[in-house]
């Protein structure tokens, strides 16, 4: 039995024009297998053929040639997609509903009876921040709102397999960081993530594995530690250490050949000194 | 699943600005209408607020469902809203379901508040029609002859017509049997006459007829001396007690003068039982209305699974305006050739037809006949005609519609579906 949530082989995808000619090659030869409960990054630049992989996972388009399997059923059998939640590039959504209705719309689609829909509408619009807006038509959210009422779409119908492409685009980085921390807190919970975007630190943080595309092809795939570690750089992290010692520690270092490159204090980022200000002052 | 995807796009349509512009121009017309100028007779207003309605306010709605139904779709596509559905466990079937059955609910919505506020504007004014009037407020049913025939000899036939000159020289004779069974016990019987008639006469507007009512049984006949206008359909109330006492009656028509002609078929004369009836003949016009905008739904929604929201709504546009005139579009080549219209109407210069007009005929019979088949028949969803006429409306009529409506809108639905299928979302 296939275990993995997601397998493609060789799938390819090449755009035609009018006549039948082909135009573009969106997707070559894509092989790719992402396991059970990991969150797996797909990275590349535009045009790399992320969106095209999304859309073909969901149907939204047809393969030229090869095939894709989700949650180990046909990616064209339509039952499989009651376990999937997808959130879109950008927030695709009914602009004249408010946060409950177009919750409850979503959640009708897939069958999720009334008193259980209604339990879910309020736990996820309280999760995601919205619980003063719920009765606000989305055509007067902030983009940001929109992403996060977008977010609990996906997840109504509490999938196995979550497809996020660019989940963090126009958020603030307090946001972006509750959303990295959901995100994460659906790993814990089992489900299997993909993650499309071009902010490189949000994947390297949160994510298992990754793949590269460009042009269509798959550049590289794997873990994200193994394919980041320089094997012949060594890295201490040590605290409390006086420049005697550290003058001692460089020498002995190269008493046995060792060439030092760095010696510096480690700097937090300016995502986590940003939330520590924003947060010491709630 | 159709349920959903029907009731969201009815709460789409129903916040549109659209559609309160069109219930808001409704309501003024419909409130306007009993004001427009007509004739004297006393249920000439009433027949203008049904035309105004059924004519003006269902086309305005017609219009402004087609431009909301063709467009869904392709705003959806537009808009990328369709990535939210077909990313959830609904097939593409049951989304085109899901629209058609959509934009029917608010075709059902918009014919309720305007045929409700048109019906209670109808039954204000028939309260001033004088005591006892009928006129339009009928619900007749009609009755056709079992047996029509010439006694005496026609003057001559022509496309199956018969011709009958005055003074005796041939009488028209339409039979009507098995008529106590068919008889509401309330209802009055009135025969109507749509003869043809010509005469040599110069400068005469009617002529003078003999209609003879009778007692098949018995043997007995009363007869009436009419007149006849032209072009203009002739009513005899007839005697309730002579169904009664037999089940058939014999009515019998010539012109007295010998320069006076009519022109019969077996269709021109009719027996009507008249009783009460006009609101369920009301309730029943709407209720055909609605399945031609049902129609025009699927065909709006079929279109629109593949082509963009302006072209979408041009295409359903045009096939519901051919969709009236394909007896035009049917008989355009006959109208080409055929000049053979009874002799005494048009000038001679008119029945040669030139040799273009032949080439064309050539050229487009047969592309035309495919389209008039193709196309649907609008015109059999009128129901003013009997509403105008004080006729019931037969449920045959109304079954028959019905059944046209759900093949066509079948066949709509099962294109689309393989349309939308096959379609991709970039």
């Amino acid at each position: 039995m296939d275990n993995s949530a997601v397998r493609t082989e060789g799938l390819t995808k090449v755009y035609k024009d009018f006549w039948r000619r082909k135009s573009v090659s969106a997707l070559i030869n894509l092989n790719i297998s992402i396991e059970r409960g990991e969150i797996f990054g797909l990275l590349g630049p535009n045009g790399s053929g992320k969106t095209t992989t999304v859309k073909l996972l969901l149907g939204l388009l047809f393969p030229t040639s090869g095939k894709s399997w989700l949650l180990g059923h046909s990616s064209n059998d339509l039952k499989v997609k009651s376990k999937i939640g997808f959130l879109p590039e950008e927030s695709y959504l009914y602009k004249f509903l408010n946060a409950e209705e177009i919750l409850d719309f979503y959640g009708k689609l897939f069958d999720i009876p009334k008193t259980e829909r209604k339990l879910r509408i309020d736990k996820l619009i309280h999760d995601v921040g919205l619980n003063s807006y719920r009765k606000r038509p989305l055509s007067q959210y902030s983009k940001g709102m929109l992403r996060r009422i977008g977010l609990a779409q996906a997840i109504i119908n509490d999938p196995e397999l979550v497809i996020l492409d660019e989940p963090t685009s126009g958020l603030d980085p307090i946001a972006s960081r509750e959303i990295k921390d959901l995100i994460l807190d659906f790993k814990s919970q089992g489900k299997t993530v993909i993650l499309c975007s071009h902010l490189l630190a949000d994947v390297q943080n949160i994510c298992d594995r990754i793949a590269i595309l460009n042009k269509g092809v798959l550049q590289v795939m794997g873990n994200v530690r193994e394919l980041l570690s320089q094997k012949d750089v060594i890295e201490f992290v040590v605290k409390n250490l006086s420049d005697n010692d550290i003058q001692e520690v460089e020498t002995f270092i190269k008493s046995r050949s060792g060439n030092v490159l760095s010696i510096s204090h480690p700097a937090s980022t300016l995502e986590e000194l940003f939330v520590n200000i924003i947060q010491q002052g709630k | 699943m159709i349920l959903t995807i029907a009731g969201h796009t009815f709460r789409e349509v129903i916040r549109k600005k659209i559609l309160h512009v069109l219930i808001g121009l409704g309501i003024i017309i419909i409130v306007v209408s009993p004001f427009i100028p007509t004739t004297d007779e006393p249920d000439a207003r009433i027949k203008m607020m049904l035309v105004v309605f059924f004519q003006v306010v269902v086309l305005l709605c017609i219009v402004g469902v087609i431009i909301l139904s063709a467009t869904s779709l392709p705003h959806e596509i537009e808009d990328r809203t369709i990535y939210g559905i077909l990313s959830k466990p609904v097939s593409r079937l049951k989304i085109v379901v899901g629209k058609i059955a959509g934009f029917a609910l608010v075709s059902a919505l918009l014919l309720t508040i305007l045929g409700l506020l048109n019906i209670v504007a109808i039954q204000r004014f028939s309260s001033r029609l004088p005591e006892g009037y009928g006129g339009i407020l009928k619900a007749r049913n009609e009755f056709t002859a079992s047996r029509f025939s010439i006694q005496g000899k026609s003057h001559h036939v022509r496309e199956g017509i018969a011709w009958i000159e005055g003074g005796r020289t041939g009488i028209a004779l339409w039979s009507f049997s098995d008529l106590y069974k068919k008889l509401a016990d309330k209802s009055s019987l009135e025969v109507e006459f749509n003869v043809k008639t010509d005469s040599s006469r110069i400068d005469i507007d009617a002529i003078p007829l003999v209609v003879g009512i009778e007692d098949a049984g018995a043997g007995q006949c009363k007869t009436s001396i009419l007149s006849a206008k032209i072009d203009e359909p002739l009513t005899i109330k007839i005697d309730r007690e002579i169904v009664k006492k037999n089940n058939a009656i014999n009515i019998t028509v010539f012109p007295i003068h010998s320069m006076d002609y009519i022109g019969v078929t077996g269709e021109d004369a009719k027996l009507y039982s008249v009783q009460k009836g006009f609101l369920s003949n009301y309730i029943k016009a709407i209720g055909v209305t609605f399945l031609k905008f049902l129609l025009i739904v699927s065909i709006a929604v079929m279109g629109s699974a593949y082509l963009s929201a302006p072209v979408s709504i041009v295409s359903a546009l045009v096939i519901f305006l051919c969709g009236h005139i394909l007896d035009v579009v049917k008989d355009f080549s006959l109208i080409i050739q055929r000049y053979d219209v009874h002799e005494h109407a048009l000038p001679a210069a008119l029945k040669k037809p030139t040799i273009l007009l032949v080439y064309i005929d050539y050229l487009i019979r047969k592309p035309l006949e495919w389209v008039s088949v193709t196309l649907p028949d609008f015109k059999r969803f009128d129901s003013l005609k009997f509403l105008l006429k004080g006729i019931n409306i037969p449920l045959e009529t109304v079954g028959v519609s019905f059944g046209y409506t759900a093949i066509y809108a079948a066949v709509c639905l099962f294109i689309a579906s393989v349309i939308f299928k096959k379609r991709e979302f970039l």
